[in-house]
């Protein structure tokens, strides 16, 4: 019992810690309310799509936020996820828990090797070599014919026992669940001692060094649990976009990880999701903006989102967190000086 | 005799046609303060290095009270018993005073593989980071960004780092390098207050607290020792004069 109470302890002053991150996962959770009353059905698939990015993003984010190890080929285990869905269903097998399962342990095992191997080099061969193993097994993908080579192949959404996923709500809430885990899981990680010492390594590695640590053992682990938590992201994408292809792990993608996570704030536990917010909601309001002004521009928002990622880096060091809690300084000052 | 802290037997160490350790052999003491001695480019900061695993020695062995230590890596050294301050200071600059002591703590104690509960707001952990802290008075900067402080507190936090993992013999690159006089004092009686509860090898330019401190003195030419001995031996000693103070 008191296991239970001191659990519900931790969480408790985790989740006060971090009141953005869960503020935000609560306002997921009632965003189905407002596209119900609105009847905009639409806009539940592009949360679902942050969902699904900003997990990965938060995965991503243990090793160049928290573990300053850039690596540049995350996609890769969005795309073993995405497979692992993918390749079960072809073969007849459509529960998605052993979906989840199959690829957390083959997301595992791939971040343990390419880990291993990657992590023994550091800057920019790190960054190098984490894009080489992305691209071998892009491209291994790409030669699989059986399963649809370049052009994919179109899968059924897992079945989750009760939770039947074509209904929009139930894959929606599953997803969200998803997060929440994720979340969790990475708020106890960063704050425990694993997660302090991992810090502590991108900060000093020689000085972890000379406490009797072995960085690199830090490194593949924290390593494993980013490509793990990825994974897991690629399998409920797989299912929610019934299709997968080589696309999904493609080089932009692990661009695409690298920016959410600089824009919402590197090492932050909220940072990763608030970027997958911001990132998706441009990408899906700056075409309709630029083609209400200028019709031919429309699909050229990237001309306005540059900039915009340009100034956020210039500005906010640290990114729209590091925005944020500038603000909050500006205003907690400006009411100190008027006095109580 | 007690058996020796630290004992380095015919330690060799080459770059190229350059011999930085030359059939080097010496002891540290238990609870001694050993300073190492020698002008600049005599490969002391090599022995340290192999000393401590960062650098393996081309041939020779290194015994930690009599147990061979040669092949081990770094943090391994660290387990065995070896703590090291830097020649540059070196410590967590993206953390608190404290914090940095808790992570040494956590370290200490072989907890550092835990994921759950928060490792900053542990009382316990806490507790022993103050006491990491105390030794070397910095109990009241605890809350200071390490980045914040003046260059000699930060020598004394990376004191205090190396001193948590419960030493047998501690090496000291230039303590005093970069401090100011008031510094300097502070840092010998510090290192002074140590004498008798770790062996210490003490690399130092500062001549005044070399002599201040060092029970033996071993001078350091071209990678060779030209003598041991205590400070008057070695202030009286002609080959010393020679090569090295009256150089100076």
């Amino acid at each position: 019992m008191s296991g239970i109470r001191n659990l519900i302890g931790l969480v408790y002053e985790g989740v006060k810690d971090n009141r953005l991150l869960w503020l935000l996962i609560i306002g997921f959770a009632l965003f189905p309310i407002i596209t119900h009353f609105a009847d905009l059905p639409f806009w539940n698939d592009v949360a679902m799509r942050i969902m699904l990015l900003g997990m990965a993003a938060m995965g991503l984010n243990l090793v160049l936020g928290y573990g300053g190890m850039v690596s540049f080929g995350h996609a890769a285990f969005i795309g073993i996820g995405a497979y692992c869905a993918g390749i079960s269903q072809f073969y007849g097998i459509t529960n998605g828990w052993v979906h989840l399962g199959f690829s957390i342990i083959t997301c595992g095992f791939a971040g343990l090797v390419i880990g291993y191997l990657a992590l023994r080099t550091s800057g920019i061969y790190f960054i190098m070599i984490t894009l080489a193993f992305a691209q071998m097994l892009f491209f291994l993908f790409v030669s699989l014919e059986a399963f649809g080579g370049d052009d994919g192949m179109s899968i059924d959404r897992a079945e989750f026992g009760f939770i039947d996923l074509y209904d929009p709500l139930r894959l929606y809430f599953l997803i969200w669940i998803a997060l929440v885990v994720v979340g969790m899981g990475l708020m106890f990680i960063v704050r425990s001692r694993f997660g302090v010492t991992l810090r502590a390594i991108k900060s000093n590695a020689s000085r972890v060094e000379a406490m009797g640590l072995s960085p690199l053992r830090f490194k593949i682990v924290g390593y494993v649990i980013s490509a793990v938590v990825c994974g897991i992201a690629g399998t409920l994408f797989a299912s929610w976009q019934e299709y997968v292809s080589p696309d999904i792990m493609h080089w932009t993608r692990s661009g695409e990880l690298m920016i959410i996570i600089i824009l919402g704030g590197l090492g932050t536990l909220a940072g990763p999701l608030l970027g997958a917010i911001v990132f998706l909601l441009l990408e899906e309001c700056l075409p309709l903006l630029l083609g209400a002004a200028a019709p031919a521009y429309a699909e050229n928002w990237m001309i306005l989102f540059g900039p915009f990622l340009i100034m956020v880096v210039m500005f906010g060091r640290g990114g729209l967190i590091g925005l944020l809690s500038q603000l909050q300084v500006r205003r907690n000052a400006r009411s100190d000086h008027r006095g109580p | 005799m007690d058996k020796s802290v630290l004992e380095l037997r015919n330690l060799c160490k080459s770059f190229g046609a350059l011999t930085v350790t030359n059939d080097l052999s010496f002891t540290v003491e238990p609870g001694e303060i050993h300073a190492l001695i020698g002008p600049n480019g005599a490969g002391k900061t090599t022995l340290i290095q192999q000393i401590y695993g960062a650098v393996q020695p081309d041939s020779g062995q290194v015994f930690l009270n009599g147990r061979e230590i040669t092949g081990l890596g770094v943090p391994e050294r660290v387990q065995a018993g070896i703590g090291r301050s830097f020649q540059i200071s070196n410590v967590l600059m993206d953390f608190t005073v404290l914090e940095n002591a808790i992570v040494a703590e956590q370290a200490r104690l072989g907890q550092s593989f835990r994921f759950l509960r928060p490792a900053f707001s542990d009382k316990s952990l806490k507790a022993g980071a103050s006491k990491i802290l105390s030794r070397v008075g910095l109990e009241d900067r605890a809350m200071q960004p390490a980045s914040d402080l003046a260059h000699g507190e930060r020598r004394m936090l990376e004191l205090a780092l190396a001193l948590a993992t419960a030493p047998k013999v501690l090496l000291l690159d230039e303590p005093m390098a970069g401090a100011g006089l008031e510094e300097s004092q502070r840092m010998t009686e510090i290192i002074d207050q140590l004498r008798g509860q770790v062996a210490i090898l003490l690399i130092e330019h500062d001549m005044d607290a070399v002599f201040r401190l060092a029970d033996r003195i071993t001078v350091l030419v071209e990678g060779a020792i030209i003598a041991t001995g205590t400070a008057d031996d070695i202030s009286n000693s002609s080959a010393v004069q020679a090569a090295y103070l009256g150089s100076a």
